[in-house]
């Protein structure tokens, strides 16, 4: 079980790279950049859905980006709940 | 360090030689981790493979040749290099001729390797 | 639980260094405890003392001193890293005759051992980058 982070878009090869290698089972957390993957009806949600993990928003960058009205069906997470990510999943993969 | 404590470190590469620090400091972090006796195994994925093309001359750059860098990994004990082989086939790296020996993986066995340690460290 | 926390973001570009600090926090408002922060690349930029950040946002520099200050979390800056970004505590600029020292002094600059040690006795270590 891995706990991913992606701090990049949808555009960026840190994005294909961490798509390829999620599996279900782990967890994502879309953060910075990244939150845009959430996007509803977007290819890039598509991609992130069809890999089978939780996907996780960080709410205060999802806010920051406007985000938040057109979620996909992440489930929002503040601070706390990412630390407490942290303490299910005994690994971390940073996609950036 | 005071204790012995021994977790199992990955690092994941996933940044080409020359146009980021990044690749030189995951090579310094893992000869400071085998100095330190602690083990760490590589995994070159995407633009990662980058790093093992052959042939590399840094010369005029007056920077440090990442893969002559890495061809001195074994001499250090570190010998478990993974690789993406789809990123590999993407950019028609020939890795009989890479600075290190690797072992490439798909995206399946990329997975099942990454849950194998304890840390993962991407750079 | 035992953290330790690798931060390669830079403080002036992305929210990347002020997410690994309120981490941080929350870190330690669960409960474990953290070994040691470990600034590598341009996340050293964090230890600047001479950073000046607009009045109406968040200096991110500040957040890190104040986890030192109020909660003892051992900052270290990895000093090639470091010397690069011009991060100089006081022994590194007279030992390269640069004006200095430029870092905040919570901040200590040391080598990768400290990452390795981080590494080794800690139960979580997270990445931040980008």
């Amino acid at each position: 079980m891995i706990l991913h982070t992606l701090n990049a878009s949808p555009s960026s090869a840190a994005f294909d790279d961490c798509v390829g290698v999620v599996r279900s089972g782990d967890a994502v957390v879309l953060m910075g950049d990244g939150v845009y993957a959430a996007l509803a009806g977007t290819k890039a949600w598509s991609e992130m859905q069809a890999r089978g993990a939780q996907v996780y928003l960080l709410g205060c960058d999802a806010t920051a980006a406007g985000v938040t009205e057109f979620a996909g069906g992440a489930t929002f997470i503040d601070m706390d709940g990412f630390v407490a990510l942290t303490e299910r999943y005994p690994r971390q993969q940073a996609w950036y | 360090m005071a204790h012995s404590g021994k977790k199992t470190i990955l690092l994941v590469l996933r940044h080409c030689p020359y146009g980021s620090s990044l690749a030189k400091a995951s090579v310094d972090i893992a000869l400071a981790t085998a100095a330190f006796n602690q083990a760490i195994d590589l995994l070159f994925l995407g633009d990662g493979v980058l790093q093992l093309m052959p042939d590399q001359d840094s010369r005029a750059l007056g920077m440090k040749n990442v893969g002559r860098q890495l061809a001195s990994l074994p001499l250090y004990d570190i010998n478990h290099v993974y690789v993406d082989a789809e990123a590999v086939t993407r950019y028609s790296v020939d890795l009989s001729k890479a600075p290190v020996a690797t072992r490439a993986l798909d995206q399946e066995q990329l997975h099942r390797l990454m849950v194998g340690y304890d840390h993962l460290l991407g750079l | 639980m035992i953290y330790s926390l690798l931060v390669l973001s830079s403080p002036v570009s992305g929210q990347g260094s002020r997410t690994a600090a309120e981490f941080a926090r929350s870190v330690l408002a669960r409960g474990h405890s953290i070994r040691r922060v470990f600034f590598l690349d341009a996340g050293t930029l964090a230890s600047s003392g001479i950073s000046v950040f607009a009045q109406d946002e968040t200096d991110p520099v500040h957040l890190w001193v104040a986890l030192a200050e109020q909660h003892a979390v051992e900052l270290v800056i990895c000093i090639s890293s470091a010397l690069k970004y011009g991060m100089l505590d006081q022994a590194e600029a007279n030992r390269h005759e640069r004006p200095g020292p430029t870092i905040n002094p919570v901040f200590a600059v040391a080598g990768l051992g400290q990452l390795v040690d981080a590494c080794a006795h800690s139960d979580r270590l997270i990445t931040f980058g980008g």
